[in-house]
């Protein structure tokens, strides 16, 4: 019974190491405070699918009312299109929610886009839809 | 504690970690189906795969959009099948590119960090982030063969190299490159890849791996094509300035893609490299 636990717990650190690799790429937990999770609403003014990361910008509404420019991180723009991110599926001035995490400079408004929220309740991922044939 | 309560917690905080981690429990959508993206060219990988197609000299034909499966991100991972490599002692680690550093080279490679990364400011790998030089940074990359010449097209950051097949000497009227220059030549059915003559100023990899090298890297690559829907890559790192001995780099092996051709991509970097800066400044 001991080997069994020992083998589950390595294999559950193994597996915890494969699934993170593909999670944390290279620059996301230098450059993103993973304890600080960030959530704003905006429009979106420009979206640049590109190497080495993707990137979206959004104008955010402050509570005094002043248009803050914010930008998000993404993905590789080839894993975000082979997991369903169409290139234009999102439109230039379309109100969307993105949950992330904040940048560790707590003066600048970036993150890590977690998660993209579309008007009628449509979710992205940093790496796309991941459903349908192109999630392969 | 008994051992079984113990087993029944390590499941679960496993099970747990995974759920919170894993691309698919966290990312999902409920948009439409979306279109596979380029032609489809050759049977999934499940499919029985045929043997290898030749060239109309006879040799192994490498042509073909090659990965591990995936792309990054994707629910089931990316990466070629690594072997294990040559060199480590039973039971323990193979050995890294890092771990053969000489000391002083190990030293100057711990005052280097993330934000140090050439990658972030579009600057290629000179071998690859997953051991795979055809993808360098990314995990897709694509082989156009002809009997004079193999060209190998990175997807990443826009990278080529023309591989003459003829086993001609390095040309003579190249500069150092961040890819090198590249000769190959066939020793049977493996396509064998001489590289040498690069700048000093990549990293042997990316992805937070601290992996400066050379100008006097040189890197002896082995391609097969094992049959139809399968490339197996082997390599051999040679770098006497900052390492103690060859690198055995662990055996790929990749398959071929549902597409035929890669993707045109653009690099920029201003905004990651700029974050990298910004955070490198901040007191963790």
């Amino acid at each position: 019974m001991k080997r069994a636990v020992r083998m589950a717990l390595v294999w559950g650190l193994v597996s915890l190491g494969v699934v993170t690799t593909a999670w944390a790429h290279h620059s996301f937990a230098a450059a993103f405070d993973m304890n600080k999770p960030v959530t704003v609403q905006g429009t979106i003014v420009q979206i640049r699918l590109e190497n080495p990361h993707s990137w979206f910008f959004l104008d955010v509404k402050d509570p005094s009312g002043k248009v803050v420019r914010w930008a998000f991180e993404a993905g590789t723009p080839s894993g975000m299109v082979r997991n369903g991110f169409k290139p234009g599926i999102i439109k230039k001035g379309v109100e969307v929610t993105i949950k992330g995490f904040h940048a560790k400079d707590p003066t600048q408004n970036a993150g890590m886009l977690r998660e993209l929220v579309m008007a009628d309740g449509t979710v992205y991922g940093m790496f796309g839809s991941q459903q349908g044939p192109a999630a392969q | 504690m008994k051992p079984r309560l113990v087993g029944t917690l390590v499941i679960a905080v496993f099970t747990l970690t995974i759920a919170w981690f894993a691309p698919t429990a966290r990312m999902q959508t409920r948009a439409g189906t979306p279109e596979p993206q380029g032609v489809p060219v050759a049977p999934q990988p499940e499919a029985k795969a045929g043997p290898a197609p030749r060239l109309s000299d006879g040799h192994p034909d490498l042509s073909g959009v090659w990965w591990g499966g995936a792309d990054v991100g994707a629910a089931r991972g990316r990466g070629a099948r690594g072997g294990g490599g040559r060199g480590g002692a039973r039971g323990t680690p193979p050995p890294t590119f890092m771990s053969l550093y000489k000391p002083e080279v190990a030293a100057k490679a711990k005052t280097l960090g993330d934000k140090d990364d050439p990658t972030l400011r579009c600057v290629p790998t000179a071998f690859g982030t997953l051991n795979v030089s055809l993808w360098d940074v990314g995990a897709v990359g694509q082989i156009v063969a002809t009997p004079k010449m193999v060209v190998m097209l990175t997807e990443t950051y826009h990278g080529y190299r023309l591989i003459p097949t003829d086993g001609r000497v390095h040309r003579d009227d190249q500069p150092p490159v961040y890819r090198g220059d590249s000769v190959g030549r066939w020793d049977g059915d493996v396509f064998v890849v001489d590289t040498r003559n690069f700048t000093d100023n990549t990293w042997m990899s990316a992805e937070g791996r601290v992996s400066p090298h050379s100008d006097q890297l040189h890197i002896v690559e082995r391609y097969r094509r094992v049959d139809a829907n399968t490339l197996e890559i082997e390599a051999t790192v040679e770098d006497p300035e900052v390492l103690t001995g060859p690198w055995t780099a662990p055996k790929q092996t990749l398959v071929l893609a549902p597409f035929d051709r890669i993707l045109s991509l653009n690099c920029s970097g201003i905004e990651t490299q700029a974050l990298m800066d910004a955070a490198a400044k901040q007191k963790n």
